[in-house]
């Protein structure tokens, strides 16, 4: 089967591959681009350990056909901090807050999260509902919420944007 | 201590929030190759035909290998051999004409991907004849039924019996006797992570390196060396970071001998990345296991007697190297808890069956909590006593002399204050007259209480298991810490080096804690596992920092002829006491000894670097972490669903390291403990076809499933000695205890008894008759 | 877990989609959201020689109410249960939306994905079902409409033919004043349901119910109406005994599937209960604004 050309922009870098159709987004993401610290952790959509930013949008990276991304943007868990090294108000938070602890599910939780600051502040059980399609297996979830809590005090969209942009001058 | 009870920051932090960690599939070598595995659709059979020809000639396919093939370059597994009445069956490393479980390895492709690989077992064609499979308890008991190892003539692989105190007499002077039996279902550990690795063979240098996703890099490569039948000295295991084990990760799977041997025939290195379906069914399971229990009692609630026969469902092979075997005499020791009970009588078997092996998961031998606890409430009710005080009766208060009936010495121990605690700051009282309104109302509200005891690291007599760490102290004075242990998630880099940092005198970040390399670290085939860390390995951290310290000293005694004795280091530095003008930077002292040790004088130690082994000496305190849980639940009768009202957590683990990370340890395992009553079931039907091989199956619990836990710690710390204690399995094996007892509280007016650990929601308006059984 | 290989087609019209899917008679997948699809492939359960990609045919997206609402096949749940017009024209619809799994598969998943993927457990094909939408499908010779209670065929099934792609979903208009309700019960927040009921209920003025709709979830191998329970409340006045009794007939002729999270007996309890709390939950909405 024929490979094809496939463009995104990642993290604010332009980058393209050349793929099977059938390669996962997730796939490509780690193997094609190099970038690992989007993880692998079921396949099917369950856990969401695979998320990443499409568009802005949270989205299962392992749902995704590469080839169904061309053109969009992505951010990814290595996207987060700012090109100096200073991490993102949640990237702290999660760090404060021991939100995780063998870290394999933390960039799935990290872009879900990502994605709910920019919609603004939740109740505590809203943002339980919120995080439900992110399964973690050592934390029992408590700290992940007050890390996602925190970050809501710390952060406003500005700050994410002016991160974005400092990353975007950097490269 | 400066650093010792703080919350540091995790050293592993910031590599993991920026997305640089390294996992094992992170990985990526040059010319490296992928596997995936071919793998029994049948739980017993015979493989009559095998023909792999189509898949070879797939175009990215390099090799296809087959039982045959790893057979001729493996050693046959036999494990705890040296256990006394232990059947212990040889097996293959890869099913070669016989397949024992669904998921059974029966071919290994290496291809150019993954996505290849797996197109190519779609081509291999397996021929089978179904053999009666061993799926139930009492199949595995049916002496008619067929052995699933040609080597052993049943499927009972272990007996355990064992008599303390006159049973007999205990129960001819009981009141009452209570029968039950307890059962609990397979579980799994399920780490996010699935199991991985990467075999790298250099056919130039003869050296075996295994990237692995481990809990003891040495036992790994002990085991690889011994099957793989390779010069150990040239066998090297790699591990970062690892993604979640909770027992599985510790022994080595018959998938990473396969692997390795594949990347020996083919002279290329092979990873493996194990998909989640084959994670489900393949990779471990655990909890399968029933006890059936007789408690000789007074009518004033006096525990006099208890009869315990114990049946584990290990799967089909022993799990290497921590087969089943372990667990029943740990199960035994522990089932008395920390309650007086007068006589005790046990037998445990480990039974072979058609489904998956049964590695360590977080507490193996948890159903002695579970059923202890559950018998606690049972029997409370029985006698019409509230369960707390009948807990309050029997439970020891941890004098000197306080000795389990079998055998376990409680001096020290804690339960009785963790019950209180627990007591007081949920208003048991109070709790319990709302739990009258709530049922007058119609309402089903539970409570449910549990105590119980971690040996972790046990009373003095059964402490086992020496562990070295190496400490070089480099030439910029910061620390080199070298541990055999192989975390995954529990901070060890920090931890460790909290306790470095405070033995030397450092600044938290001048050391620099070092796992996973088998060329660096010392040798231990336990690794991380069995709550042992905070104990063990933070021992050895402990003395061996120690030793380097006192080298340091004497250089720097040596270099200011000063007295080694009234140096002290201090940040890092090296000061005089009284004399803070004279310090000096711990970095020049060792500068000296690496560069310059002819300037010392004749006979100074100038090695900077320390092993040494610490074999308990000096550990202060009880020995048993524990604690008391206490759950308040609503069940809704319409739907069956259980909501967590409250979950409260009182715990003594001793002195604490890290709080963040202690109350983190415990949290994850009460998820554990609640996800296995509520959620979790590895369910296998009655031919031994696995049915929960996805996560719409498999259910694990989301952020709105497990509830806030509260938890208060009690820290009872000795007058002398290191005390550290234990404290990743508490939280595992007593949830399903408070958890299931509350169930049975809140379903009360019911008159059920809850005899399952696993209780989704249909189960539950089972119990309560809303639907027929 | 890797799907096997197939050509990849990306459409960029609708009349370009249905081109291939005539070319490919028969060879060819529709994919949208992927979110039910792209698991079946990665565990090897479904396989195509070819897949045609609708995410980019433009005349596929967007909500128009037209009296009632049109619904582009290609609108994904997440902009839909962000619609003011959805959230107006059919509550039902807006609050359904919110149960299917999580706002990544949402972000993704489209309206006309889930209803060609026929999931019995699924949320969309029972909203279909008890709203009296239709959907309409489009070949490479034309267009037709298919009603929602000719579409659902069995298990994963609809009436649509292989060459056919459904791009559009219609509901009737919301009958103003009508009480809704969705009710599921799941075992962990956001799984397919075990069970669920949606119920629309509307009153004359006397106060008694005149049009009633009950749709069920996870009972059959189609999301099925409940028609004779709906029958029983016509002419009613809403009362707790009225739901208790109507409940139970709703299930009284189901035969639901047994799984590993509960069984047939089990299911059938759930979902009366389902039933009579929707049906409470709906007739305390009746009046109110959506």
């Amino acid at each position: 089967m024929s490979r094809r050309p496939v463009h995104v922009k990642i993290n604010g870098v332009e980058r393209e591959g050349y793929v099977e159709p059938r390669k996962t987004l997730v796939d490509f993401i780690r193997e094609d681009l190099e970038l690992t610290g989007t993880h692998v952790g079921c396949e099917h959509g369950v856990c969401g350990a695979c998320t990443v930013l499409l568009d802005g949008e949270a989205v299962r990276s392992c749902l995704m056909f590469a080839v169904q991304a061309e053109g969009c943007e992505i951010r990814t868990i290595e996207g987060m901090a700012g090109p100096d090294g200073q991490l993102h108000p949640l990237q702290e938070a999660f760090r404060d807050n021991h939100s995780f602890q063998c870290g394999f599910c933390t960039p799935g939780f990290m872009m879900t999260a990502a994605a709910l600051l920019e919609e603004g502040p939740l109740s505590e059980e809203d943002l339980r509902h919120e995080l439900s399609g992110n399964l973690c297996r050592c934390t029992g979830y408590q700290s992940i919420v007050a890390g996602v809590m925190d970050a809501f005090g710390r952060s406003t969209p500005a700050a994410g944007q002016a991160a974005d942009a400092a990353t975007e001058a950097a490269r | 201590m400066r650093f010792v009870g703080e919350s540091v920051t995790r050293v592993e932090d910031r590599r993991i929030l920026t997305g640089r960690g390294r996992y094992i599939d992170d990985v990526k070598l040059p010319g490296m190759l992928h596997a995936a595995f071919l793998r029994s659709p049948f739980a017993h059979a015979r493989i009559t035909e095998l023909e792999i020809g189509e898949a070879q000639k797939l175009p990215g396919v390099v090799a296809v290998l087959t039982g045959a093939d790893i057979e001729a370059a493996t050693v046959p597994i036999q494990v705890m051999a040296q256990f006394p009445d232990f059947k212990s069956p040889a097996y293959l490393a890869m099913a070669t004409d016989r397949v024992r479980f669904v998921g059974d390895l029966v071919a290994i492709v290496v291809a150019e991907s993954r996505y290849v690989a797996e197109d190519a077992l779609e081509l291999i064609n397996v021929e089978y004849d179904p053999m009666r499979p061993i799926v139930s308890f009492d199949d595995a008991q049916d002496s008619t039924a067929p052995a699933i190892f040609d080597d052993i003539a049943d499927n009972v692989l272990y007996r355990s019996t064992s008599t303390h105190g006159d049973v007999d007499a205990a129960f001819a002077a009981a009141d009452t006797v209570i029968e039950e039996t307890f059962t609990q279902s397979r579980q799994a550990n399920v780490p996010m992570e699935t199991r991985g690795a990467v075999a790298d063979f250099d056919p130039g240098t003869g050296d075996l390196t295994y990237y692995a996703a481990t809990q003891s890099p040495q036992g790994c490569r002990f085991q690889l060396a011994t099957y793989l039948d390779h010069p150990i000295d040239r066998v090297r295991v790699l591990s970062g970071d690892v993604g979640g084990a909770f027992g599985l990760k510790g022994p080595v799977h018959r998938e990473d001998i396969s692997l390795a041997a594949a990347s020996r025939i083919i002279g290329r290195p092979i990873k493996w990345i194990e998909d989640r379906n084959e994670h489900l069914q393949a990779s471990g399971h655990a909890r399968e296991e029933q006890m059936q229990v007789e408690a000789a009692v007074t009518s004033d609630g006096r525990l006099l007697g208890l009869r315990a026969r114990l049946l584990i469902d290990q799967g089909a092979f022993p799990c290497l190297p921590y087969a089943a075997v372990l667990f029943p005499n740990m199960i035994r020791d522990l089932l008395p808890g920390p309650y007086r009970f007068g006589a005790m009588q046990f037998e445990g078997l480990v039974l072979a069956t058609n489904k998956c092996w049964v590695p360590p998961y977080r507490g193996p031998w948890e159903i002695e909590t579970w059923v202890r606890e559950r018998l606690m409430d049972v029997v409370a009710r029985r006698l019409g006593m509230d369960p707390a005080e009948l807990r309050r009766k029997n439970m020891f208060d941890g004098a000197e002399e306080d000795r389990s009936i079998s055998g376990q010495h409680l001096a020290g121990i804690t339960s009785r204050e963790s019950l209180e605690r627990a007591l007081g700051r949920i208003d048991y009282g109070s709790l319990r007259s709302e739990q009258e309104a709530a049922r007058a109302e119609g309402r089903l509200l539970g409570v449910g209480i549990a105590t119980f005891l971690e040996a972790a690291p046990g009373p003095k007599e059964n402490r086992m298991f020496p562990e070295d760490a190496k400490v070089r102290l480099e030439s910029n004075g910061h620390l080199l810490v070298m541990t055999p242990q192989g975390p995954h998630g529990q901070g060890h880099e920090t931890t460790l080096a909290q306790i470095a940092a405070d033995a030397m005198g450092l600044p938290l970040d001048h050391v620099r804690v070092v796992h996973g390399d088998t060329r660096q670290t010392p040798m231990n085939l336990i690794g991380t596992g069995g709550s042992r860390a905070s104990t063990w390995a933070s021992g050895s951290v402990m003395v061996t920092t120690r030793k380097v310290r006192e080298k340091a000293l004497g250089i720097a005694s040596a270099m200011l002829e000063i007295d080694a004795g009234d140096l002290d280091i201090i940040d890092g530095m090296v000061v005089p006491a009284g004399a803070p003008a004279k310090a000096m930077p711990l970095a020049a002292i060792a500068m000296t000894a690496y560069l310059a040790p002819e300037s010392l004088p004749p006979g100074t130690d100038n090695h900077l670097e320390a092993q040494e082994t610490f074999t308990g000496d000096g550990i202060g305190g009880s020995g048993w972490s524990g604690g008391t849980h206490l759950c308040v639940v609503e069940i809704d009768q319409d739907t069956g669903r259980v909501r967590i009202l409250r979950y409260i957590v009182v715990e003594d683990c001793g002195q604490i390291i890290n709080p963040a990370i202690v109350e983190g340890q415990i949290r994850g395992g009460v998820a554990q403990g609640i996800a296995g009553v509520l959620y979790e079931k590895a369910a296998y039907d009655e031919e031994g076809q696995f049915m929960a091989g996805t996560f719409m199956d498999y259910l694990l619990p989301t952020a709105t499933e497990i509830p806030h836990i509260e938890i208060d710690h009690i820290e009872s710390v000795p007058v002398e000695g290191l005390d550290i204690r234990g404290v990743g399995e508490g939280g595992a094996i007593v949830a399903p205890a408070a958890l299931t007892n509350a169930i049975e509280d809140a379903l009360l007016p019911f008159g059920v008894t809850v005899n399952e650990q696993y209780l989704p929601p249909g189960r539950i308006l089972e119990l309560t008759g809303a639907i027929p059984a | 877990m890797k799907p096997s290989a197939f050509e990849y087609h990306l459409a960029v019209s609708t009349d370009e989609a249905v081109g291939l899917l005539a070319e490919h008679d028969g060879d060819a997948k529709v994919i949208a959201g992927g979110q039910s699809l792209v698991p079946l492939l990665a565990l090897r359960l479904a396989r195509v020689d070819h897949l045609v990609d609708i995410n980019k045919v433009p005349d596929l997206q967007g909500i128009t109410a037209n009296g009632g609402l049109r619904i582009g096949a290609m609108t994904r749940h997440r902009e839909a249960e962000r619609s003011a017009l959805v959230r107006r024209h059919a509550p039902l619809l807006a609050d359904a939306l919110t149960y299917i799994g999580h706002a990544a598969i949402r972000n993704r998943g489209t309206l006309g994905g889930s209803l060609a993927h026929a999931d019995p457990a699924a949320e969309l094909p029972a909203t279909l079902l008890a709203l009296d939408g239709q959907v309409e499908v489009r070949n490479s010779r034309g267009t037709r409409t298919v009603a929602a209670a000719d579409l659902f065929t069995g298990f994963l099934t609809t009436s649509l033919e292989p060459d056919e792609l459904l791009t559009a979903i219609s509901l009737p208009a919301w009958r103003a004043g009508s009480g809704w309700s969705v009710q599921e019960f799941a075992r962990r927040s956001g799984d397919f349901a075990i069970s669920g009921a949606m119920t629309v209920l509307s009153t004359g003025a006397d106060g008694r119910i005149d049009d009633a709709r009950i749709a069920l979830i996870g009972v059959a191998p189609t999301a099925v109406r409940a028609s004779a329970a709906e029958q029983a409340l016509i002419g009613g006045a809403p009362s707790e005994e009225l739901w208790a009794s109507v409940a139970e007939a709703a299930v009284a002729d189901i035969e639901p599937p047994s799984d590993l999270h509960g069984s047939s007996a089990y299911r059938k309890k759930l979902t009366s209960t389902l039933v009579r709390r929707s049906l409470a939950e709906s007739a305390s909405r009746i009046g109110a604004a959506a």
